[in-house]
């Protein structure tokens, strides 16, 4: 079923240059009759910002759930940092340095917000049981560190008050900020946002996408994001990927894309009035049965 | 002298034996529920098996010294190991389902533990329980235990005047209640610990942790091992306070009043489970006192429309239970 993900692909050069930290190759899934994702291909450079756009139910945010582990693919090949990473488990996938946020937003209410930052961390000996009791030190020692960079990150997003607070306390906005600052906490090289412009105030959004921007120069992590705020887009991506009706139809920089009659076709039902919606815009309404690596993501648009 | 009024006597508040028997009662319920704290209450798994785990423990114990012939002290940390594989070997399958189905299999788990054991005759004395096969190969399980009573009874009771048919039990009730306390503590800190951490986020959102690179699968696996590991030792002192076993303590019944406890000391609190099982075993044994023209089945279920009742009571005013944190109530959303 999977014969292209078994082959070893050599890392090819993205466009524009750079190195292709992701590469997704003619990708397919189906929840039962549903093509919700349809052949999509598409790479990202290694240290760029990329958005993906496209009309509701074009496979976005299925397409997410395929590359973070949560959804395994009918077919097609995903290399990550040159390696497959198809049908592997999401907690691997995040290992290897690449995390994400999720459209409805996953911060964990019943802890409070710095237990939710801590989480995050990676390589801390207590997390196992052997590790625990067998390097103390090392435990106490990582968790300081922990806290130090939590408090760091939850100052950066206005969030420090609100430190000992369950987050379930925490407005809509504020738990979208605690959500990106808890995968930044996970020290990655590859983010992945859904959506995380959406319910935020403009001064915080655009403190967001200023540390986007500030990570991406000086420690070259990788940006994908899943945006309609189409100013957003345009201004702060490198490069714009589009998807309609489970396919990545044009991919370029964000003013080659914003001119392309097929993606104006995309979002207005092929040149259609503005009034009405295209004939691909489906509702996707995936099989929870099918969680594929045992994960389950409430998907309310793909 | 009998204090009879309104068909309630009272001389049971003054019977030491009666109050070292429920203390004993509820601090074999505590351990046991210790576990199922940690499954419910911490990592969002309903183990509804937990007597099966109990009857693991005891079992094995008892089969390990009565049968084989092993010493009573490396018997138990033998059949804590039975008890940890069994506890991973359903997990490996039963974690993997969605909560209720989950529970369904850890109850079917359970009573195929009880129904083997009640049927396995030659190997744990069916029906007639622990008895008959100590009878049969003429040793005793708790033989070593007796021992360290007359011991503690001897050293340390008896020269502050506890001693006598009444305070019999005194040195389980101490033993029990210790290691209740202990592992309350341990327990305690390990979810306090980064591992804990872990395990909370789990409980709420599985799909959150998988994303930041937790294996949720494998937590669930642990803490359901460490659950059967309280189970098992429950099901030891089980033993101990009876003097033998049969299938019948071990009914799904059992697993049940677990969760009252649970549900009265409240979720996401391990201090909590002494105190529910502290409340549960005075009131539902306290209730004894009730003198009604009731034949003893009903007297009986009428104790169990008493809890029922103030379960009910509970859930309405505090459903956090009596030392529940509110804001870590995740079950059910």
């Amino acid at each position: 079923m999977n014969e292209a993900a078994s082959a070893p692909a050599p890392r090819t050069p993205a466009p524009g240059g750079g190195e292709a930290i992701l590469e997704i190759d003619n990708v397919f899934k189906h929840f039962g009759g549903i093509r919700a994702v349809n052949g999509a291909s598409f790479s990202v450079p290694k240290g760029s910002i990329t958005a993906l756009i496209g009309p509701n139910g074009a496979g976005k945010t299925t397409l997410f759930n395929i590359v973070t582990g949560f959804y395994r693919p009918d077919s097609g090949a995903i290399l990550y940092e040159g390696e497959s990473i198809f049908g592997k488990h999401p907690y691997a996938i995040a290992r290897r340095g690449m995390v994400r946020t999720f459209q409805i937003t996953k911060a964990l209410s019943a802890m409070p917000v710095i237990d939710n930052m801590m989480l995050a961390a990676p390589h801390q000996p207590g997390e196992s049981l052997v590790g625990l009791l067998a390097k103390r030190r090392a435990n106490s020692r990582r968790e300081e560190e922990v806290a130090e960079r939590a408090q760091e990150l939850l100052d950066t997003f206005n969030l420090t008050k609100k430190q000992d607070d369950y987050a379930g306390t925490l407005s809509g906005g504020q738990r979208k900020l605690l959500e990106l600052a808890r995968a930044l906490m996970a020290e990655p090289r590859t983010v992945l946002l859904d959506e995380p412009m959406a319910g935020i105030n403009p001064t915080l959004g655009r403190r967001l996408l200023d540390h986007m921007h500030d990570l991406r120069d000086n420690k070259d992590v990788t940006f994908v994001f899943i945006e309609h705020d189409m100013e957003v887009v345009m201004n702060h991506s490198d490069e714009v990927v589009v998807m309609a009706q489970g396919e990545t139809i044009v991919k370029g920089l964000p003013e080659d894309v914003r001119a392309d009659q097929r993606v104006i076709d995309a979002y207005l039902g092929g040149g259609g009035s503005r009034d009405e919606p295209g004939p691909e815009a489906r509702v996707e309404r995936p099989d929870r049965s099918d969680r594929g690596g045992g994960g389950g993501v409430t998907e309310e648009e793909a | 002298m009998d204090a009879v009024l309104l068909g309630v006597s009272f001389d049971f508040l003054t019977a030491w034996g009666f109050w070292i028997g429920v203390g004993v009662l509820a601090g074999i319920y505590g351990i046991f529920t210790l576990g199922l704290q940690l499954n419910v209450g911490f990592t969002g798994i309903l183990n509804f098996g937990q007597a099966g785990f109990m009857a693991i423990g005891a079992y094995s114990a008892v089969i390990l010294v009565v049968d084989v012939g092993i010493p009573f002290f490396l018997a138990l940390p033998l059949s804590m190991l039975i008890t940890v594989i069994v506890g991973l070997l359903i997990g490996l399958p039963a974690v993997r389902l969605r909560a209720d189905y989950l529970a369904i299999a850890t109850i079917a788990f359970s009573e195929v533990i009880r129904i083997t054991v009640q049927n396995a005759r030659g190997l744990t004395g069916g029906n007639q329980g622990t008895i008959s096969l100590e009878l049969d190969n003429g040793r005793f399980f708790n033989e070593t235990w007796q021992d360290i009573s007359r011991w503690m009874t001897d050293n340390l009771f008896d020269p502050i005047g506890l001693s006598g048919n009444e305070f019999l039990n005194l040195p389980l009730l101490v033993v029990v209640w210790g290691v209740l306390i202990i592992l309350t503590f341990a327990l305690a800190r390990l979810v306090r610990s980064p591992w804990g951490r872990v395990l909370r986020a789990v409980r709420e959102d599985e799909d959150a942790a998988r994303a930041l690179g937790k294996n949720a699968f494998f937590y669930k696996l642990q803490s359901l091992s460490i659950a059967a590991l309280l189970g098992g030792i429950a099901g030891w002192f089980l033993v101990l306070a009876q003097g033998s076993v049969s299938q019948e303590a071990f009914e799904p019944i059992w697993t049940f009043i677990g969760y009252a406890i649970l549900v009265l000391g409240g979720l996401a609190s391990f201090p909590g489970v002494l105190f529910g099982s502290f409340i549960f075993w005075a009131i539902y044994e306290g209730l004894r006192a009730m003198e009604l023209p009731l034949s003893s089945d009903k007297d009986a279920a009428l104790r169990f429309v008493f809890v029922g009742l103030i379960l009910i009571l509970l859930m309405a005013f505090r459903p956090q239970g009596a030392m529940g944190k509110k804001e870590e109530m995740v079950l059910g959303e």
